[in-house]
């Protein structure tokens, strides 16, 4: 990509490159290009369309965003504090109702309903920090992530599945989940999320707090749930690591995407690199993690 | 110098009234560690369950005991209405706070109806197998005793269960743990909390009944309950349902042999030199912070 083919502060993208698309754009992780947010609706998992949304009386916080994210790709916001990515994922995942705007999973508008309907709806949220039940064993939280699934057998055959993703959940299954190290609690909330077989997670701030050890297994698992068909819409301050990971990026700034496309072309962008990701010249990655 | 048997006397007599004060406290603590509400009105609704068993023995010949199986499901509903209807409308940043007012209030109004439909005066339930007592390795022990603590430790024992191995627990431990987390795995936290209120205004009921089989009620008399409650709840760590059952425990042996050299009233100072020193030198009391979410 031509690193002049992006203006981060306008939003503008040079249309010859077809590559990046400003604020409502959206992209196809398989081929990189950019697709027509209207006429393509449905083919997205998880759609924030417009959305106008704050905390309170407050000032807005999110001033007219659109997000799409495909289904089994993982989409990453990056952005600096106080853009508003949390609270993207906040109202995708119903725990806070947008002011205007839509929030639309696969294509049936889920706009203003409470978690436990975006949950049923195949939306499942691990918050910021840790949230692991920490006076719990692992086991316990786990199968409180099935809470909603009626049939045991089901719940069996999930449990089975998590701790087949995540074999440190098997590992530690009986002790007590605040007992574990942070990199470990996030596994078993990744495990717990995964119990509802949702069809996109949001993460908020994985790597929030670990050390770089733990930070690698957490983008591996974040992998690893892609690889099981989860579309996964990461919220993280380490934008580097996160677009290495994810498929597609999003540039946030004053509550609206400022800059979409692929990841790795984002990540190769320089202008992009001194303003959102730390300040230095991007390094494209040799073999990003698919 | 109180002879031996009479320090077991004490000692038995101690654990006996523990056991009371440890469900009439765990009632109390589970308001808090689900709402962070201070719950004023709990002892207020103890009397009241008192006054009910009362009520029925004498009106309908009933043994208070039968009167739990419409004041604990009567209890559980207004402690799911109260929750639902008045403590979901205090603002989050003051609900500690408003909430001592709130109940405060309400256990004025408790006390008010009291009097107003049975009058101040002190009323006593007379059952055939008050005065009876067995011997215990020399220790005598009224039956009333035992029976109340026999409630209070099936009571306890429930609470563990219904906790540690219902779909019910699970909820309202999560709930108390991290309530958004709860809340994005599909669990209704406002329905769980307004179970879980309710559920310790069901342990008033049980406790009331309990109180009532070997005490002199009066409207009044939740003001002498409310504090000694308080204390231990504190001394336990606020939230902790085992802290208050050990707290109770402790604090009401105590209590019962400072009564052996002290009189009654200044044997109740027990409770609020133990509250002062937890204050002062844990004021996360024995199990505060994250074991307060322990069951």
């Amino acid at each position: 990509m031509a690193s002049d083919s992006v203006s981060p502060v306008s939003g503008s993208v040079s249309p010859a490159s077809g590559s990046v698309s400003p604020d409502s754009g959206s992209v196809s992780p398989d081929s990189g290009s950019v697709s027509d947010p209207v006429s393509s609706a449905s083919d997205f998992l998880l759609e924030l369309d417009d959305i106008r949304a704050g905390y309170g009386r407050a000032a807005l916080v999110l001033r007219g965003l659109t997000v799409r994210v495909p289904a089994g790709a993982v989409v990453c916001l990056v952005g600096p504090n106080g853009a508003g990515k949390s609270t993207v994922l906040k109202v995708a995942s119903g725990l806070l109702a947008p002011r205007s705007g839509r929030v639309l999973v696969d294509g049936e508008d889920v706009t203003g309903r409470g978690p436990q309907r975006l949950l049923a709806a195949g939306v499942a949220h691990v918050l910021q920090g840790h949230s692991v039940f920490r006076e719990m064993t692992v086991a316990e939280n786990v199968l409180l992530g099935g809470y909603t699934i009626k049939d045991k057998a089901v719940v069996a055959e999930r449990v089975e599945f998590v701790r087949d993703l995540f074999p440190l959940v098997a590992e530690r299954w009986t002790s007590l989940a605040g007992l574990l190290s942070g990199g470990q609690q996030k596994q078993v909330e990744f495990a717990r999320s995964l119990m509802v077989r949702p069809r996109v997670v949001l993460l908020d701030e994985p790597s929030m707090g670990l050390d770089p050890k733990a930070t690698s297994i957490v983008f591996d698992q974040i992998v690893r749930m892609r690889e099981a068909g989860t579309a996964v819409l990461l919220v993280e301050q380490n934008a580097r690591r996160a677009l290495e990971t994810a498929d597609i990026g999003c540039v946030l700034d004053l509550g609206r995407v400022h800059i979409t496309g692929p990841a790795r072309e984002l990540l190769a962008d320089p202008q992009l690199g001194e303003l959102y990701l730390g300040g230095r010249p991007a390094q494209p990655p040799a073999s990003p993690k698919r | 110098m109180p002879s031996a048997s009479l320090v077991f006397q004490s000692i038995v007599l101690g654990v006996l009234l523990g056991g009371l004060y440890a469900l009439l406290a765990a009632g109390l603590t589970l308001y808090f560690g689900v709402m962070r509400v201070v719950m004023i009105a709990h002892s207020a609704f103890l009397i009241l369950a008192a006054y009910l068993a009362w009520y029925a023995h004498r009106e309908l010949g009933v043994d208070p005991l039968l009167t739990l199986l419409v004041t604990v499901p009567l209890f559980f509903a207004v402690g799911v209405a109260m929750q639902r209807l008045l403590l979901t409308r205090l603002r989050p940043a003051t609900l500690t706070m408003m909430s001592v007012l709130l109940t405060f209030s309400i256990a004025l109004v408790i006390e008010g109806l009291l009097g107003y439909a049975f009058s101040g005066t002190q009323r006593r339930i007379r059952l055939g197998y008050s005065s009876a007592s067995l011997e215990f390795f020399g220790a005598r022990i009224a039956v009333v005793k035992l029976i109340a603590f026999g409630m209070a430790a099936a009571a306890l024992l429930g609470l563990y269960l219904l906790m540690k191995r219902s779909r019910f627990g699970q909820a309202l431990r999560a709930t108390i743990q991290h309530r958004e987390a709860a809340q994005l795995l599909g669990i209704d936290t406002d329905r769980i909390a307004g179970y879980g209120f309710g559920l310790g205004l069901a342990t008033a009921a049980v406790g009331g009944t309990a109180l009532a089989l070997d005490t002199t009620i009066y409207p009044s008399l939740h003001w002498h309950w409310i504090g000694p409650l308080m204390a231990i709840i504190v001394v336990g760590g606020l939230g902790s349902v085992p802290g208050a059952a050990i707290a109770a425990m402790a604090l009401g042996m105590t209590q019962s042999l400072l009564q052996l050299e002290l009189s009654t009233t200044w044997a109740q100072t027990v409770f609020y030199v133990a509250l002062f020193a937890t204050l002062a030198l844990r004021p996360q009391g024995l199990f505060g912070g994250r074991l307060a979410q322990r069951f």
